[in-house]
């Protein structure tokens, strides 16, 4: 008897949870499948990859993504109009709600300048990425030589 | 009434018959004149010339500082890539195509080179060149030269590169550039382009075709 008076209270209890976590949950946006193409050890500039996954429900924008092992940062988009392979900047990447945005070679990148350190594959990095309503996310980041695993295996259809 | 209207029918048919044969003769013809390119082959994902192409003289360096001229793309198959080492999405992936090629293509009894000419000569030396396209394989060669140079043989080819001012007083730019894998035969001819979106499985089924076509 006492377990089935309980029952409407321990409902109650994980509503209020549920509702306290979704509030205290912080950024909305995750970050998954996160790497750095690793670079010959002259380069001054490296890609990172990335799915970005926005976890509310309401759209928001990746207003930048940076590094404090890089002196500077810019979300970039590779398009090839008529056979010519142009960078464009990206100044805000829009997620849809519930929506995400990948990040993969050929396309949409983050390029980071000026690395302050040498980076082998092995390496981690940390990356942070803000949104607009003022969030940020840090996540480790490995270095990986590029092989044609990382670089395609997610085109084989 | 049944017999003109048959006629006129008939008449009608032929017409628009005719009209639509030399509208798709002018359609070849002149999609022919303004591109200038090579047809289609159906069963490639290359385009090839029926007749491969001289390749007037130029003359550009090695990553070894070595010329790099016409004679250099004799003797040997070349898979000819234009970049830059500043470069951190395109290039890198292009060349770990070509790699990933140069794998596929091992039990291939020919010669066969990957070579990346930079469009930004200012900036890669031969030494710089050297290092970023032996990271991706020791074999790949690295060509690079004076601007005069580099137009003698791009401007033949039909690529097109330029410079992209980054934030200003940044010192950084970047370089818009032809994003294909252009092919030279044995005789230094230009034979094939590949045309972006490249796959490395596709470039070696293409190339073997070709091969055998050549034999």
């Amino acid at each position: 008897m006492n377990s089935n008076n309980r029952q409407p209270a321990a409902l109650l209890s994980l509503i209020l949870l549920t509702f306290l976590a979704t509030a205290m949950a912080g950024p909305a946006v995750v970050v998954e499948g996160q790497w750095i193409r690793e670079a010959p050890p002259t380069s001054t500039v490296l890609a990172a990859y990335m799915v970005l996954k926005n976890t509310s429900d309401t759209p928001l924008a990746i207003t930048r993504i940076d590094s404090p092992d890089f002196g500077n940062s810019q979300i970039h988009r590779t398009v090839v109009e008529d056979g010519i392979a142009k960078m464009l900047p990206v100044e805000k990447l829009q997620l849809s709600a519930r929506g995400s945005e990948t990040l993969e070679p050929g396309g949409l990148h983050l390029m980071l300048f000026d690395p302050l350190r040498a980076l082998r594959d092995g390496d981690t990095v940390i990356l942070v990425v803000h949104d607009d309503t003022g969030d940020s996310v840090t996540v480790q980041t490995p270095v990986l030589r590029n092989t044609e695993e990382t670089g395609h295996a997610h085109h084989h259809h | 009434m049944s017999t003109p209207r048959t006629y006129s029918t008939a008449r009608l048919i032929l017409k628009g018959v005719i009209i639509a044969v030399l509208a798709t003769a002018a359609g070849i013809w002149s999609a022919r004149l303004v591109l200038q390119r090579p047809a289609v082959e159906d069963e490639l994902s290359a385009t090839r010339f029926p007749v491969a192409r001289d390749v007037q003289p130029f003359e550009l360096v090695d990553h070894n500082n070595a010329v790099f001229d016409n004679a250099a793309l004799q003797q040997r198959w070349s898979f000819v890539f234009f970049g830059y080492t500043y470069c951190p999405d395109v290039c890198p992936t292009t060349l770990s195509v070509l790699n990933s090629i140069a794998q596929r293509l091992q039990d291939v009894d020919e010669d066969i080179r990957f070579v990346m000419v930079t469009v930004d000569p200012q900036r890669d030396t031969p030494e710089r060149l050297a290092e970023f396209v032996t990271y991706f394989n020791g074999d790949f060669l690295g060509v690079t030269g004076s601007d005069e140079g580099l137009q003698q043989l791009t401007r033949q080819l039909g690529i097109l590169y330029q410079r992209v001012e980054q934030e200003p007083g940044s010192g950084n730019y970047l370089m818009d550039h032809t994003a294909a894998v252009f092919l030279f035969d044995p005789d230094g001819r230009y034979h094939a382009v590949f045309s972006p979106p490249l796959s490395a499985e596709k470039i070696a089924i293409d190339f073997r075709k070709m091969l055998q076509d050549t034999q």
